[in-house]
């Protein structure tokens, strides 16, 4: 419970819902979808009738955004769907904290400390290059409340 | 033998042989290394014998035989005479005479023909002609089992000659393969096919039933006897490319014609011969087993051409003679399913073959002829229609449509001259096909499974697509008929309309039963396949060519109004009354019958629109909705606005009602405008419909002389503002983009520059506006997330490609100047979005789209900006996913399709190094060139490239293409790449020759050739690229020796190995010496020592024409290597 009411909270920082509706038939592959009350990214969209001379309905399947498990949904393409606000910022990794919290620094110089290291491959990486001394760059992604570092990139002379 | 050995492989027999739970999976890897060591035996012939003698195990036998057939083939050459002549003699002797199974039986067949057919190189067939001997001897006094074995033998034989390029495995080069051929054709096909024939006609003179070994024997002989009826005859002037293909092709079941000499003039026209063949199929006909084969001598025969028809007269003979015996058959039977194929086959055969004399037969056989396949077709038509509900067999559909095209070739023909033979079975093929696809009671149309079949995926096919071909030839009787066919279009149309209209009004006021919807599914899918059936009769496919009135309609328009039965009046009348939905009224009998048609599918279109308005949308028809869509696109492109130079004659109603200038067409343009309209408001949740709708509008406003009047309508307006004023992503995916291309495509036709631009300054400066709007917002920085501006940028982004989409040599100029400070913000833009994949890749897509549609007409200067700019985008692209690690799900699948834009993208700023259209061409030199915009480009997404995307195949073929299409153009560049990516290249060159298809591999091959070529022509000895590229030599001579190259590429290969002997021949033979040393076998290495120096004698390392005879000379190199040096 205690998750849900952070969602709450969190979300309600600009008054704004977690989500917003979208007409089914404007959706587009590779944009976000609420499925089973879930965030996801739409990987495959096609659409169906029922009988020769029936109305659209749309087919879409989704990858949960933070767990990756796979949804599909079928719905007349009249219908609204929801939309998840998903946002994605880049963080510059300045700390790693004792009890595995990460400080990050984003563009504009503010400073937070309250995302863990991720659990499984990004995590690892994350330790190996902030211990090789790396500059490091964390994609933190953000929607319907949660939150959680999903890809690391380590910066080149290239970069910036 | 000794004793141990055998029992040694008897046992091996027995656990391979056993059930998998008694034995273990090792000891199953043992006994079949125990078979995979003794098929290495040298000389085993008297091992095999022995093995045959007394062995208990067929297995072992079996297996005795491919261990005989892998030798000869390898040892063919050093074998004497007299044992190979003893052991054919031997292994013919224990075939007759041993009962062994089926199995071992056809094992030793295919090792005794590959014997006759290596023996018969060198003796030219003499001991073949024994062969045969023996095998006529088993007819005369054997019992059916030896006359089956003889066909058998027989058979073997046939095969062993008839494919020519893919068979290597003999161990002879191609020549010797084909010369065989030739020489089995020319001695001894015509004597297997005499006899055969001779044999059937004994047996088929006792009265059927058949008992089963005579029905047995008859299969073997028929088979034989359809073989050489399907044998790919060839002109020896063919090169082996195209013999290669064209066995491919006969390998894959499409028999060629039976193309014969002067030689065979004496079997196939003897007079008692089509009789015979016709009564074979008339005696087996009630056996499946039988009747195929027989069928598909009669489809053959029917193809009867070359020398052998060089006499007028011969070919006359025959041919009415072919129909007699054909019509005897079609008339006596009723015709089975399964043989209506054969006969629709049949049919076209001799259309394709004969239709010049066809025509020129007696006229009454030429009229019952006619009379039978009009009778055929409308029973294929109506057999298929209930085909399509019962069962799911398609045999009368297949057949209908091969005697459609059979129909095709002889409408061409008869139109040619004149005669009253045709109408009547036009209109009764048209009637007929019409009455199956309507509803009862004006059809007969079962109800089908597809209308209330739960659930239709939007990716099959349409009716249109599916039975377009139909759809093309019915359309063609319907113009042979005008008179009968446009009545009854119009009929039909105007009696569902009605009842539509009526079924509306009724649901405005109550609720829709079941019944009720049944009703109205049924006159939407009449009206469906009415609209689809009447498009097809006006207007003819295109296909590329500027669509026209056809001229049988013209003619008919014309002679209608000639006649007073037609006036332009009543027809402008009708077009202007379609809206008018209240109307019952009857429609004036004095309208052009064309006019009619359309003016009836614009009512259709007026009542779905004004349902839409009064909320009764949802009882409409997407799919009907689709078909008008089609139809007006069809109609408009044909007959609105015709150039009238285009026509001969031209019809004063048809010209006088949508001709230019005409309020006709100025209405109609507004109709479909307004209709457009209409779909994209009210139908916006059926993206398929929209699609189609968009496709009109951009397919009509595509031809010039129809935009010039399109740009001055009302209606075009409307659409323009009412599209602006539709908020970002309301619309379905792709549709903004498409009326924004038909937007700019609407303005090409404008002459004078300064309507261009006030033109183009209506339409486009809304749109930079709204992009400086949202970039130029204060908190841009901070609110670039949010939704609702990521949505406004993606449907610019829409906008933009749609644009590019658009433009043409005309227009470019002026859409560059907007396009070009939009596209310089892109970088940045895309930096900042990197994290949200739609925009990236719309991003990378417009990019995309202007080098493909807009860059190759661009003067130096803006091509230069348009690299610049396309420069920063890779760069930033690169920049952002360099090092980068992700856990998302399907990260790797995005990568993927991001990296096939920007391969896409670097693909089409290449093609303006070899195809530049810029108008100044002439006057300014180009400063930068698209290749190195490409490879720079390439450097920065190397990196990316992982092994693991590049097993992709879109992506893989993509990277590749690229890389050698570069290489074609500027091997100079290639080779003076730095170092570091040189190799990174080569090195990517190497994966793509070892690790995936061929299709990939013979890029690769290319691009090294062309590398090499380079190399050498410029005597490059010190450059890196001389170094990096030595080990190609090495692998790609492996590759080939290993046969890890498959045989279709060898040719490729060889030209590549050519090049690259001329660049490093030291290391060449540094190369051979090693190879020769290596051998154990001192007989071995000698030999392998000779090939080598054949392989070289006479060609000079020049590296330019001599690679043919390189080819040619490494071509026996392979053959004749393979054999030892690869003991398989």
């Amino acid at each position: 419970m205690a998750d849900m009411e952070d969602t709450h909270f969190e979300t309600g920082d600009s008054g704004a819902s977690a989500t917003f509706p979208m007409q089914c038939s404007a959706l587009r592959k590779n944009g976000f979808v609420m499925l089973k009350a879930r965030p996801c990214k739409i990987v495959e969209m096609s659409t169906s009738k029922t009988g020769k001379h029936g109305h659209a309905k749309v087919h879409l399947v989704g990858i949960d955004i933070f767990s990756g498990k796979k949804y599909e949904d079928i719905c007349p393409s009249t219908h609204n769907m929801d939309v998840p606000h998903v946002k994605r910022e880049d963080y510059q990794l300045t700390d790693i904290s004792d009890d595995g919290y990460l400080g990050l620094m984003a563009d504009n110089g503010d400073l937070r400390e309250d995302l863990k290291i991720p659990d499984g491959d990004v995590g690892a990486q994350l330790r190996t290059d902030y211990n090789a001394g790396k500059d490091i760059l964390c994609t933190v992604l953000k929607s319907c409340g949660e939150e959680v570092v999903i890809a690391v990139k380590t910066n080149t002379a290239l970069d910036k | 033998m000794e004793k141990q050995a055998l029992a040694a492989l008897e046992s091996a027999a027995n656990i391979i042989l056993a059930p998998p739970n008694l034995v273990s999976n090792e000891q199953r890897h043992n006994a079949e290394g125990v078979f995979l060591g003794f098929r290495k035996s040298k000389c085993p012939y008297a091992v095999c014998r022995q093995i045959l003698e007394t062995s208990n195990s067929d297995y072992v036998k079996f297996e005795a035989a491919e261990v005989l057939k892998c030798a000869l083939i390898r040892e063919w050459t050093f074998l004497q005479e007299s044992d190979i002549l003893s052991l054919r003699q031997y292994l013919l002797h224990y075939i007759i005479s041993r009962d062994i199974p089926a199995f071992v039986q056809d094992k030793l067949l295919q090792v005794l023909a590959i014997m006759v057919k290596r023996g018969s190189v060198e003796d030219f067939g003499q001991d073949r002609g024994n062969i045969l001997n023996d095998v006529e001897a088993l007819f005369i006094n054997g019992d059916s089992a030896k006359q089956i074995l003889g066909c058998k033998l027989i058979t073997n034989l046939m095969q062993e000659y008839a494919i020519t390029v893919k068979s290597t495995d003999v161990g002879l080069s191609w020549e010797v393969h084909y010369k065989a051929k030739m020489n089995f054709e020319a001695v001894d096909l015509k004597r297997i096919f005499q006899f055969c024939v001779q044999v059937i006609s004994e047996i088929i003179k006792s009265d059927t039933p058949f008992g089963d070994n005579v029905n047995n024997l008859l299969k073997h002989l028929l088979t034989i006897i359809e073989s050489i009826l399907s044998w790919g005859f060839m002109a020896s002037s063919l090169p082996k490319k195209l013999i290669g293909l064209y066995e491919m092709v006969q390998r894959a079941d499409h028999a060629p014609s039976l193309r014969l000499g002067m030689q065979w003039k004496s079997i196939m026209f003897a007079p008692q011969f089509l009789p015979l063949m016709f009564q074979i199929y008339w005696k087996v006909r009630d056996n499946d087993q039988l009747s195929h084969h027989a069928m598909t001598c009669l489809v053959q025969l029917a193809s009867l051409n070359g020398g052998i028809m060089a006499e007028h007269t011969d070919k006359m003979l025959y041919i009415g003679a072919f129909m007699e015996n054909f019509l005897k058959l079609i008339t006596s039977v009723t015709i089975k399913s399964k043989e209506s194929l054969g006969i629709s086959q049949i049919t076209k055969n001799i259309h394709l073959h004969f239709v010049h004399d066809v025509i020129a037969l007696p006229k009454a056989l030429q009229e019952s002829y006619i009379d039978d396949l009009t009778r055929l077709t409308c029973c294929f038509i109506e057999g298929a229609a209930t085909e399509e509900v019962d069962c799911d067999e398609k045999c009368y559909m297949d057949s209908f449509e091969i005697m459609l095209e059979s129909w095709a070739l002889l409408i061409q023909e008869y139109r040619q001259v004149t005669n009253d033979f045709l109408g009547q079975a036009a209109t009764c093929i048209f009637n007929t096909y019409l009455k199956c696809h309507l509803s009862s009671p004006d059809g007969s149309r079962k109800q089908g499974t597809d209308l209330e079949v739960e659930e239709i995926e939007d990716d099959e096919d349409n009716d249109r697509t599916k039975f377009k071909d139909q759809l093309q030839t019915i359309g063609l009787f319907g113009r042979i008929v005008p008179d009968q066919a446009l009545p009854i279009l119009y009929k039909l149309l105007e009696d569902r309309t009605n009842k539509l209209r009526s079924h509306l009004h009724t649901m405005q006021s109550q609720a829709m039963s079941i019944n009720d919807s049944v009703t109205l599914d049924n006159i939407f899918e009449d009206i469906h396949w009415t609209v689809l059936i009447a498009g097809h009769t006006l207007c003819m496919d295109s296909d590329g060519e500027t669509p026209t009135i056809p001229s049988d309609l013209m003619r008919y328009s014309m002679d209608m109004n000639a006649k007073g039965l037609t006036n332009l009046d009543e027809s402008l009348k009708v077009m202007a009354s379609v809206q008018q939905l209240g109307n019952d009224a009857e429609c004036s009998p004095l309208c052009d019958h064309a006019v009619r048609i359309f003016a009836d599918v614009l009512k259709l279109c007026a009542i779905e629109s004004s349902a839409a308005e009064v909320k009764l949308g949802h009882f409409m028809s997407p799919e009907v909705s689709c078909t008008l869509m089609w139809f007006l696109k069809r109609w408009s492109l044909s007959y609105l606005l015709p150039t009238e130079s285009f026509y001969q004659e031209i019809s004063p109603v048809l010209i006088g009602a949508l001709g230019k200038d005409t309020e006709g067409a100025n209405f109609v343009m507004n109709f479909v405008l307004a209709k457009i309209q209409s779909n994209i408001c009210y139908y916006n949740s059926e993206p398929i419909l929209l699609r189609d709708t968009v496709e009109l509008f951009s397919d009509v406003v595509g031809i010039k002389s129809k935009s010039l009047y399109i740009v001055k309508t009302e209606g075009l307006w409307n659409l323009i503002n009412l599209q602006s004023k539709l908020q970002a992503g309301m619309l379905p995916v792709n549709i903004r983009r498409g009326l924004y291309k038909g937007f700019v495509l609407a303005g090409t036709a404008l002459k004078k520059d300064d309507e261009a631009v006030q033109y183009y300054d209506q339409i486009l400066k809304p749109v930079q506006q709204r992009f400086k709007g949202v970039l130029c917002q204060e908190n841009f920085n901070r609110i670039y997330q949010q939704d609702n501006i990521q949505k406004e940028i993606q449907d610019l982004l829409e906008c933009f490609i749609g644009i590019s989409k658009g433009a043409t040599m005309g227009t470019v100029v002026i859409l560059f100047k907007f396009l070009g400070p939009i596209l310089s913000e892109l970088p940045v833009l895309l930096n900042m979005y990197h994290n949200y994949q739609v925009i990236v890749q719309m991003i990378l897509d417009l990019f995309g789209q202007c080098a493909k549609n807009v860059l190759c007409y661009l003067s130096v200067a803006d091509s230069n900006q348009l690299y610049e700019t396309t420069y920063n985008v890779v760069q930033v692209y690169a920049k952002c996913n360099q090092n980068r690690f992700s856990t998302e799900a399907l990260n790797e699948e995005g990568n993927f399709q991001d990296l096939c834009l920007v391969m896409d993208l670097l693909t089409y700023i290449l093609s303006k190094d070899c195809l530049d259209l810029n108008p100044l061409i002439n006057q300014e030199e180009p400063t930068v060139a698209a290749s190195d915009v490409a490879l720079y480009g390439l450097r920065f997404i190397m990196p990316l490239m992982t092994l693991d995307l590049l097993k992709y195949p879109a992506l893989c073929h993509q990277y590749y293409g690229l890389l050698t299409l570069i290489n074609d153009i500027y091997p100079e560049k290639v080779c003076a790449l730095p170092e570091d990516m040189l190799r990174k290249l080569l090195t990517s060159v190497e994966i793509g020759l070892t690790q995936f298809t061929a299709d990939v591999a013979q890029p690769c091959l290319d691009f090294v050739a062309g590398l090499a070529t380079h190399i050498f022509k410029h005597s490059m000895k010190q450059s890196a690229a001389y170094q990096a590229l030595m080990p190609f030599l090495k692998l790609i001579m492996d590759l080939t020796l290993s046969q890890q190259i498959c045989t279709d590429m060898v040719a490729t290969a060889s030209l590549c190995i050519y090049t690259l002997i001329c660049c490093y021949s030291e290391q060449y033979q540094m190369l051979v010496q090693n190879m020769i040393q290596m051998q154990t076998d001192p007989a071995v290495a000698e030999r392998l020592a000779t090939e080598f120096n054949r392989l070289m004698a006479n060609v000079p390392l020049t590296c330019d024409r001599h690679k043919l005879k390189f080819r040619d000379q490494f071509d026996k190199f392979i053959c004749n290597v393979h054999g030892f040096l690869l003991v398989k």
